[in-house]
């Protein structure tokens, strides 16, 4: 009887690209005792491991040792320096041995981390503070975008520009205005106003300046403000003036924005 | 130098930790190199040679030397782990890509002092897998460095099953050969 399927078997095996029932069928003759396969399997692995001598050297990802040191050194005690116990002592021992383990790690663990856990609670409360603030921002700026978006689709909708004027000469702005509902304004390039003043808006129809309330710009200059709808005359002009920050009911301060 | 490997291993069943780093030292040098081809990531590569020898460590016990060498029982489990390592990437990615050879990078001068036996027995192994006919170099390539199987392999290089393992068969014959021709 020829050893040959065997022969074909046994390299494809060493080389692991054995596969399916050929693979458990070989495992069985194997299993069976076979000192041919044995020594095919044997020189296979030698030649394969000649291959991999033959790979250019590489340099050695250096913590590995160490790495493998510790984990050696710290999951088992020298096997050497110790007489076998007998199983059931051993097993006794090495229960007695993982609940002291657990309690002191039980112990050490909380102690340790107890305090770290409270400041991490706290950091979270803040983070979540924070958050929470930062949404209602956003949902406003949503809001107002939205409503300004909605007014466009309105063709009864103005857009009047305004000019920077007098201190701030690079400002700019943009009102979006409906005769009905009021508007917008979306300023640009506009410094901070200085200390214990804002910026007030004022609607101009045919006689004097109504106050149409106060607003201040962010760290870029820029800044937005609802403007309410205005009752009567048409609104011919927009302006923007400094005044103290409680708002007057007449222009005082010096103007910085005005449409045409 | 067989034996003492074998001791090596004997005294790491006993739980010789010093014996483990003698080992390491020994043959991380050859198992390194192999990882790194197969895997090709330097990340991957160190993970899986310190679950190489960490197994080596645990399983010291079952090492047979009447079945190979310890440099071959290193080797195996090596390639095996690294093929592992490959196959659980590739389920991830779903995509094959090819070997980087390039990811080889030149190494320290060896410490032991059989340097030069070492790499006259690299140029005879490397060119021993160049003398295989391409057909048998190829089919013997893609089973231990891609970990395909034979099925797979032919598949690959569209050829019937029993083409694919007549090669292996044949490409593996020649190389034993030289390994055991070679002093």
């Amino acid at each position: 009887m020829t050893h040959e399927p065997f022969d074909t078997l046994a390299a494809t095996y060493a080389l692991g690209a054995l596969d399916g029932d050929e693979r458990a069928q070989f495992e069985r003759h194997l299993a069976g005792g076979c000192d041919v396969c044995e020594e095919t399997l044997r020189e296979s692995a030698e030649a394969l491991a000649a291959l991999a001598r033959a790979e250019p050297r590489a340099i050695l990802p250096p913590e590995v040792k160490d790495a493998l040191l510790r984990r050696i050194a710290a999951t088992t005690s020298p096997r050497l320096e110790r007489p076998q116990p007998r199983p059931l002592v051993w097993a006794v021992a090495t229960l007695a041995a993982m609940i002291a383990g657990a309690a002191f790690t039980g112990t050490f663990v909380a102690s340790r981390y107890e305090g770290r856990l409270g400041q991490m609670a706290r950091e979270a409360a803040a983070l979540r503070a924070r958050v929470q603030q930062d949404e209602a921002a956003l949902r406003e700026q949503i809001a107002v975008y939205q409503a300004a978006v909605d007014l466009l689709r309105d063709p009864t909708t103005r857009v009047v520009t305004l000019h920077g004027l007098g201190p701030s000469p690079e400002a700019t702005g943009r009102v979006i205005w409906h005769p009905v509902s009021g508007g917008h304004v979306f300023v640009a390039n506009l410094p901070a106003a200085p200390a214990g003043s804002a910026y007030e808006l004022w609607t101009i129809g045919d006689g004097a300046p109504q106050p149409a309330g106060l607003f201040r710009v962010d760290a870029s200059g820029r800044g937005t403000h609802r403007i309410a709808a205005v009752q009567g005359k048409p609104v011919k002009v927009f302006a923007v003036t400094i005044e103290p920050e409680a708002g007057v009911p007449a222009p005082t301060g010096p103007m910085v924005l005005a449409s045409k | 130098m067989a034996t003492a490997g074998a001791d090596l291993i004997r005294q790491m069943a006993a739980g010789d930790r010093q014996a483990f780093a003698l080992f390491y030292d020994r043959h991380a040098p050859v198992v390194f190199p192999l990882i790194l081809r197969i895997v090709r990531e330097r990340a991957d590569a160190s993970d899986v040679l310190q679950e190489v020898f960490w197994e080596a460590w645990r399983d010291a016990e079952g090492y047979d030397p009447s079945r190979g060498s310890p440099e071959a029982w290193m080797i195996t489990r090596a390639r095996t782990r690294a093929i592992d390592r490959v196959r659980a990437t590739r389920r991830r990615s779903e995509t094959f890509v090819a070997p980087l050879d390039e990811a080889l990078a030149a190494a320290p001068a060896d410490p032991a002092g059989d340097a030069a036996e070492r790499a006259a027995d690299r140029g005879t192994i490397r060119s021993a897998l160049g003398r295989l006919p391409d057909a048998q170099r190829e089919v013997i390539e893609l089973a231990y460095y891609a970990g395909l199987t034979q099925t797979e392999i032919a598949d690959r290089i569209k050829q019937p099953l029993g083409t694919v393992k007549t090669r292996i068969r044949l490409g593996l014959e020649r190389l034993r050969d030289v390994v055991k021709t070679s002093p």
